[in-house]
């Protein structure tokens, strides 16, 4: 392939003929190097149908045929040009080389309209200023300590719902139960099923003073 | 060593692309909105062609395209007789403005409070999009479809080109100040803010007149059709496209065609420098859009320049890749021309 690229004028008819019938991709890769085409403009634009409807890239027939054009531009503006047009472009090769991109345009995703949110602009929504830590007084801290304490709690309070907890009470005594609900002030848990030492007692309400503490497994 | 324009194609419309426009420079670089006939017009950065999103809701061909300064709103000019705004940042529309007929052109006030409207109605009329339920103001006078508007002079005067004429009209009269002759259609018109150029093509002539009084500057002939033109930034150089499919770029002082450039396969219906004028885009009947790069061989989005073996001595740029050989970085130059996916090192490939 390398070696094709010095081929004297004589065998670039010959290549020319035989670029009309190898396949597409390997002619996208002859169409900038030798600057040999396809024959006839009829040959070129079906070739680029082709590579439309195989979905390949358009880029490197469509570069290859400007390539083609810009030279046959440069050709007929060049003056006192007598030679044969495929003569002169041969020559015209080792002086010009197209150039070089580093990919496509990417193209529509065919899938979505586009604009994507996390794109180069994202929509410009006014962003809700933070205050900074620094201006916030102590008691708003703590304050908010307080409630991401509170909320943990509770939430750990769902979590018990169904479960078996066993409780530690004064002096040393400790229970088990499936535990049900609490009431607004935390004061009561209403228990079923509670392992006493003198037996199970189907419905409970355990005061919260009594407990120490709890503990169960979710 | 001479280089070779590689055109960038944006690829995704499935009809012939008609119009297209760039916003100004943004902190997040400049965009691009083509307008298409399959209806669903595209957002893309400006730089290197990538698509950003698809404005859906029209029902009909769009015409006509538009981006605010700051590229966050688009306007788009449909053959659903309708106009509409969007949300360039999240694609929604914004509002529907409904019209008579066909709407073939729209474009924003620098401070995107309103919006100028034309089409086959052959009025032009002017919303509040600050109240978009009340009554646009409307100019008439032309006598045949309107295919370009824009604002000018500030938004203090607002241009209009039919098919035979353009018009200068006051925006707090509303009233025709002067207006210019053709007898042959006027196919494209751009206005040129710091220096107040008017760019109008019509048949092969690229013309170039003053935006305050209309007065002709100067005028160039094309070798075929011009559907569109378009003046850098700096009014160094133009660049032009038509009927036969290529490119053109000239010289804007000597008018001296300087390139010429084939690719698209179809008429080219629009070009546009970019805001910075590094790259100008092309877009066609056979439903592409191109970038192209003003300096060919520059490093800027998608095209990075590579050092030949031998250093000409004019190319300062510094070297991003370093090949072994002079081969292989022909072959790499290809392999990066073609998909990624088929790139990853030359050895592989050969």
């Amino acid at each position: 392939m390398l070696a094709e690229k010095n081929c004297p004028a004589p065998r670039a008819g010959v290549m020319a003929l035989t670029l009309v019938i190898r396949p597409a991709w390997i002619c996208s890769l002859f169409l900038p190097i030798t600057s040999l085409h396809p024959v006839n403009d009829l040959a070129s634009s079906s070739f680029s149908f082709l590579f439309g409807k195989m979905g390949l890239v358009q880029g490197p027939f469509l570069q290859g045929a400007d390539s083609r054009a810009a030279e046959t531009g440069r050709a007929s503006q060049e003056k006192g040009q007598s030679q044969s047009p495929l003569y002169a472009r041969i020559m015209q090769t080792p002086l010009t080389t197209t150039v070089p991109v580093l990919r496509l345009p990417r193209g529509p995703d065919g899938l979505s309209r586009g604009f994507a949110p996390d794109g180069r602009r994202a929509p410009l929504k006014p962003v809700v200023p933070e205050i900074p830590e620094s201006q916030e007084s102590r008691e708003s801290q703590e304050q908010r300590a307080r409630a991401t304490l509170r909320e943990r709690y509770l939430r750990s309070l769902l979590a018990m719902v169904g479960r078996q907890v066993s409780f530690t009470l004064h002096e040393g005594v400790h229970v088990t139960a499936h535990f049900g609900a609490t009431d607004l002030d935390v004061a009561n848990f209403y228990v079923s099923q509670l392992q006493t030492p003198i037996g199970v007692q189907a419905e409970a309400l355990l005061r919260c003073s009594d407990i120490v503490s709890y503990t169960f497994k979710p | 060593m001479a280089m070779r324009q590689t055109p960038l194609t944006c690829s995704g419309h499935t009809r012939p692309v008609v119009d297209l426009a760039f916003s100004g420079i943004t902190p997040y670089g400049y965009f691009l909105i083509s307008a298409c006939k399959d209806g669903k017009p595209m957002l893309r950065q400006g730089d290197t062609g990538d698509w950003i999103g698809t404005f859906l809701g029209h029902k009909g061909a769009v015409w006509g395209a538009t981006l605010n300064k700051d590229a966050t709103k688009a306007a788009t000019a449909a053959a659903d007789f309708t106009a509409k705004v969007w949300d360039a940042v999240s694609g929604d529309e914004l509002m529907t403005l409904a019209h008579k007929h066909i709407v073939k052109t729209v474009d924003f006030t620098q401070d995107s409070n309103y919006l100028l409207t034309g089409g086959q109605d052959k009025l032009l009329r002017i919303y509040d999009l600050n109240k978009p339920e009340a009554d646009p103001k409307e100019i008439s006078g032309h006598t045949s479809g309107i295919k370009k508007a824009l604002w000018c002079s500030e938004d203090k005067q607002i241009l209009s080109a039919d098919d035979k004429t353009v018009r200068l009209w006051d925006h707090a009269t509303m009233t025709e100040v002067k207006s210019l002759n053709f007898n042959m259609s006027v196919s494209s018109m751009e206005y040129i803010p710091e220096g107040e150029i008017l760019v109008i093509t019509y048949g092969r002539s690229i013309a170039f007149h003053s935006a305050v009084s209309l007065d002709p500057i100067k005028s160039f002939e094309a070798p075929a059709t011009i559907n569109s033109a378009s003046l850098h930034p700096e009014k160094e150089f133009l660049v032009a496209g038509g009927e036969d499919f290529k490119l053109y770029k000239y010289d804007y002082n000597s008018g001296e065609e300087l390139e010429s450039y084939k690719g698209h396969f179809g008429p080219i219906h629009c070009v546009r420098f970019s805001p910075d004028g590094e790259l100008y885009a092309s877009g066609s009947e056979d439903g592409t859009l191109r970038l192209w790069q003003t300096v060919v061989g520059k490093t800027y989005g998608l095209w990075k320049c590579v050092l030949p073996e031998e250093d000409s001595g004019d190319l300062a740029k510094p070297k991003i890749s370093f090949p072994e050989t002079a081969e292989e970085e022909l072959e790499e130059i290809a392999s990066e021309n073609s998909d990624s996916i088929y790139s990853s090192t030359p050895e592989v490939k050969a």
